[in-house]
């Protein structure tokens, strides 16, 4: 059995506390980034099947993330999921248009988590 | 709830850190230093602590922060000029929301209109600026109120929180609607939607789960191979989905992130098909058997096709059909015959050795394969292979056993499908191993069929009259362990022949029938395969066979072994007791080479004799590859596993029931009958954690009906599990019998009942 492994930056410790929980207890194994260079680092490293990202973050935010992340080679087909709140639409279409491949909405339902993964990833 | 509590800790933590940040950053902002460094952490910032207080359901605080941040947005991109008016209302703002964090971890409740000027500020700069930005005019912050509903999270109680209005959730109970039934879906992807790493197979995998689904890949566009573009999409696929609860949302939202990198229409055609009754089981299936399928299908491909759907299904598109066979590749509709196999969720019987070959043979055949002994069809296939596909199912079965585990109360009832879906995988899982195991297994007359013969040779050779009996010969064992047991089995018939069974006259001169019977058995008891060799001759004459082993040095002088182990002693390497070396039994080995070989596959020998009655040699071998069933027991903190076959009973005795006994030993009274004890904490050293006044035992039985009561500290359940050599592995551990993986992954030893029998029966000789 292979386990999916999950990149997950986010600036905020919480989200990526409850991200680490409710993936690892669906039975991937997480990666955390605490912003896009760090997320960058841990891909020049380690290969992985997703990644969540959310959009403000210092350093370097979800944006410029995934534009380097596509613009490096072998990471044209690694889907990469955005977290963004309800009413930031405008977050989602510059996502998109930077590679991102779906969204997530916050506050995350678990199972809703879960099932859009499933549906970026083999 | 205690991960709840973990994650507001760690949001408290990180709120205090954040709100420190705040006024560092605006200290600096008061003192002029007005960059977007600035301004980008203070929006961070809030936003970190909108966004953590939203999945906790402090939606006071979101509320708050939510209308600050919009703010703080229009600040940063300058639409809203950062005054000093502004600034100080900012400052102000920051201790409103750490008031408002105050009193979501406290619990206490402010009141409703606190902040509510300094929002309403908020909201006239924010409306006051931007109401000529027709981008933004979507997101004002009345609407916000209306629109944005936190979801509380409770990560502990999936369940809770899953009435999200979820299409998938809806599937099971949800009445009749009148706008569903049976949907046509045509989608042609853009490049840009494989470019944003999404996968029209997922998509296809996600839509499967709505209902029964066809679909039918137009292959028409797709040009020359010289004129391939490589990156291009030339790919439509039409959709049929039939389910009575599927909404044209539900659809839409399986293609919610390529909205605008694909073309896509959903249309609805006639009633709710009459396929409703399959639509439950047919999403799985089609999930599971078609998924590769799915995306290049050009029929009903990966899905039970009822004929309701078929007929209902897109219109049967002849141009595209026909353009579709002229595209070069693979013929999809064979790919398709050879792989979706039709759903047969109960798990096949038990496959008899006979039968495996009959799998392949044609289906019309399919009589009593039992009584095709002739003309069965077989293939030969590298054992290799086999090993590759029951080694896979070890796994599988741990897997399966895993996942069980993980099913607590709380999701059993909460995923009815699943728990049913999982009782299926289970015993299609415990089929997968019995047919597997039949292939390799095979029944022990192919051993037995060549012991008739031996048995007249050595009959006519040594002159006496011996019949054999052979009983349990369709008993079926591991082909590796027969083909390990030919040599052995041999060698224990010559020995009773040659040594056990008496002259003719001799028998008659002890009241015997002239005729001596050696009897060879087999039969499976648990996880061991039990394959006797019985002769009705003189016994081992335990007084040579002493003399023997002194004289050649197997045994020091000056022992005194019992009778039980002197008759273990014509195992010894090296010893024969055969006055003269028979060319039939002698052949300059002895019984050793038996006991060798038999250890080699992981069995045991044992023999028994009654001197003038007979001899009873026992070969116990292992299953091997075999699963066994067992009873999870807790030694200290350790799990260990007791083969459930050798289990009597498992009862609670007070401590004080058991009774010391003068040897050093302690015995337990079980209606009536005295029965000793293995405390197996102290015999493998582990911490007892029990300290209360009564403990579990498992009473066992032994080899030879003798019972013997081990004392664990708690009982877990049953469960199968694979078992996994600790001699290939480790070493050989004395009442250890081998090791095994849990569900879990942890490492269970199996406890070896027969071993621990006989090193208390040999302590207690010492």
């Amino acid at each position: 059995m292979t386990t999916l492994r999950v990149l997950t930056v986010d600036d905020s410790r919480t989200i990526l506390a409850m991200l680490h929980h409710t993936l690892s207890n669906a039975g991937f194994e997480v990666l955390q980034a605490e912003d896009g260079q760090q997320g960058l680092d841990v891909l020049m490293k380690e290969s992985v099947d997703v990644v969540i990202t959310d959009i403000n973050m210092p350093v370097m935010d979800g944006i410029e993330f995934i534009r380097h992340v596509r613009a490096t080679g072998n990471h044209q087909s690694l889907p990469i999921l955005i977290l963004t709140t309800e009413t930031s639409q405008d977050k989602r279409e510059l996502g998109k248009a930077a590679g991102g491949t779906g969204w997530i909405v916050k506050p995350f339902d678990p199972e809703k988590l879960i099932s859009v993964i499933h549906r970026v990833v083999h | 709830m205690s991960d709840l509590d973990d994650f507001k800790a760690t949001y408290f933590d990180e709120c205090s850190e954040l709100l420190n940040e705040l006024e560092e950053q605006f200290a600096a902002i008061e003192a002029g230093e007005r960059d977007s460094d600035r301004l980008n952490a203070v929006f961070r910032a809030i936003h970190s602590i909108k966004g953590g207080a939203g999945a906790f359901g402090f939606s006071a605080l979101v509320g708050f922060a939510h209308a600050y941040e919009t703010l703080l947005d229009y600040v940063r991109d300058g639409r809203v000029e950062l005054t000093d008016d502004v600034c100080a209302l900012c400052i102000r703002a920051n201790d409103i929301i750490a008031d408002h964090v105050k009193a979501a971890q406290s619990g206490d409740v402010l009141d409703a209109d606190y902040g509510m000027e300094e929002k309403e500020r908020f909201d006239a700069l924010a409306r006051g600026e931007a109401a000529d930005d027709d981008e933004t005019g979507g997101e004002s912050i009345e609407e916000f109120d209306i629109d944005f509903t936190p979801v509380m999270v409770n990560l502990d109680a999936v369940e809770e929180v899953a009435e999200a209005p979820a299409a998938e959730d809806a599937f099971d109970t949800a009445p009749l609607q009148p706008e569903t039934g049976h949907w046509e879906v045509t989608f042609t992807p853009h490049r840009a939607l494989f470019e944003r790493a999404n996968d029209p197979l997922l998509l296809f995998r996600e839509l499967a789960l709505l209902g029964q689904m066809h679909t039918r890949a137009v292959l028409g566009e797709i040009p020359p191979l010289a004129n391939f573009e490589p990156f291009a999409v030339y790919c439509t696929w039409e959709i049929s989905i039939v389910s009575p609860t599927v909404t044209e949302a539900a659809i839409r939202e399986v293609f919610e992130f390529v909205e605008g990198d694909c073309d896509i229409t959903v249309t609805q055609v006639g009633a709710p098909a009459a396929a409703a009754p399959v639509a439950k089981a047919a999403p799985a299936a089609a999930a599971d058997d078609g998924l590769d399928l799915l995306a290049l299908a050009d029929d009903e491909v990966g899905v039970p096709a009822a004929p309701a759907a078929k007929a209902a299904a897109p219109k049967a598109d002849a141009a595209a059909q026909d353009k579709f066979e002229e595209a070069p590749g693979l013929s999809f509709s064979e790919l398709a015959e050879t792989m979706a196999p039709p759903p047969k969720p109960v798990a096949p019987p038990r496959a008899k050795p006979a039968a495996i070959a009959p799998a392949a043979a044609p289906a019309a055949e399919g009589e009593d394969h039992g009584t095709r002994a002739v003309g069965v069809q077989s293939i030969r296939v590298d054992l290799d292979k086999v090993d590759r596909v029951v080694n896979m199912v070890g796994e599988l079965v741990i897997t399966q056993s895993m996942l069980t585990q993980q099913m607590d109360e709380t999701l059993r009832a909460r995923y009815t499908e699943l728990v049913r879906g999982l009782e299926v995988l289970a015993q299609t899982t415990r089929g997968l191993q019995d047919s597997v195991m039949a292939i390799r297994a095979q029944p022990v007359k192919s051993v037995f069929s060549r012991m008739p013969r031996l048995v007249r040779e050595l009959a006519t050779k040594t002159g006496k009259k011996i019949k054999l009996e052979t009983i349990g010969e369709n008993t079926e064992i591991d082909k590796t362990v027969i083909e390990q047991l030919s040599d052995p089995l041999t060698h224990m018939i010559r020995n009773s022949a040659d040594h056990g069974i008496e002259q003719p006259d001799v028998r008659l001169g002890r009241g015997k029938s002239e005729t001596g019977t050696i009897r060879l058995s087999a039969e499976q008891a648990g996880g061991n395969i039990l394959i006797i060799v019985e002769d009705d001759g003189g016994g081992i004459n335990r007084e040579r066979v002493l003399q023997v082993a002194r004289d050649k040095g197997v045994i020091p002088p000056d022992t005194n072994p019992t009778d039980e182990q002197i008759d273990q002693l014509i195992f010894a390497p090296g010893f024969s007791t055969a006055a003269e070396v028979s060319d039939l039994s002698g052949r300059g080995v002895g019984m050793d080479v038996v006991l060798s070989n038999i250890k080699k596959i992981g069995g045991s020998v044992h023999v028994r004799s009654s001197t003038g009655k007979g001899t009873r040699m026992t070969l116990r071998l292992p299953l091997t590859l075999a699963v066994l069933d067992v009873m999870l027991v807790k030694v200290g903190d350790s799990p260990y596993v007791v083969p459930l076959s050798s289990i009597v009973e498992t009862i609670q005795v007070s401590r004080a029931s058991f009774e010391r006994v003068p040897s050093g030993g302690q015995v337990l009274q079980v209606r009536g009958e005295y029965v000793q004890v293995i405390d197996l904490a102290k015999r493998f050293d582990m911490k007892s954690q029990t300290d209360q006044d009564s403990r579990f035992v498992v009473l066992c039985e032994a080899e030879g009906s003798q019972k013997v009561a081990l004392i664990v500290d708690d009982i877990i359940g049953q469960q199968q599990v694979v078992i996994k050599s600790l001699e290939e592995n480790f070493e050989r551990v004395e009442g250890i019998a081998g090791g095994t993986i849990l569900g879990d992954g942890n490492v269970a030893l199996i406890v070896d009942v027969q071993g621990l029998k006989t090193q208390l029966i040999h302590k207690n000789a010492a």
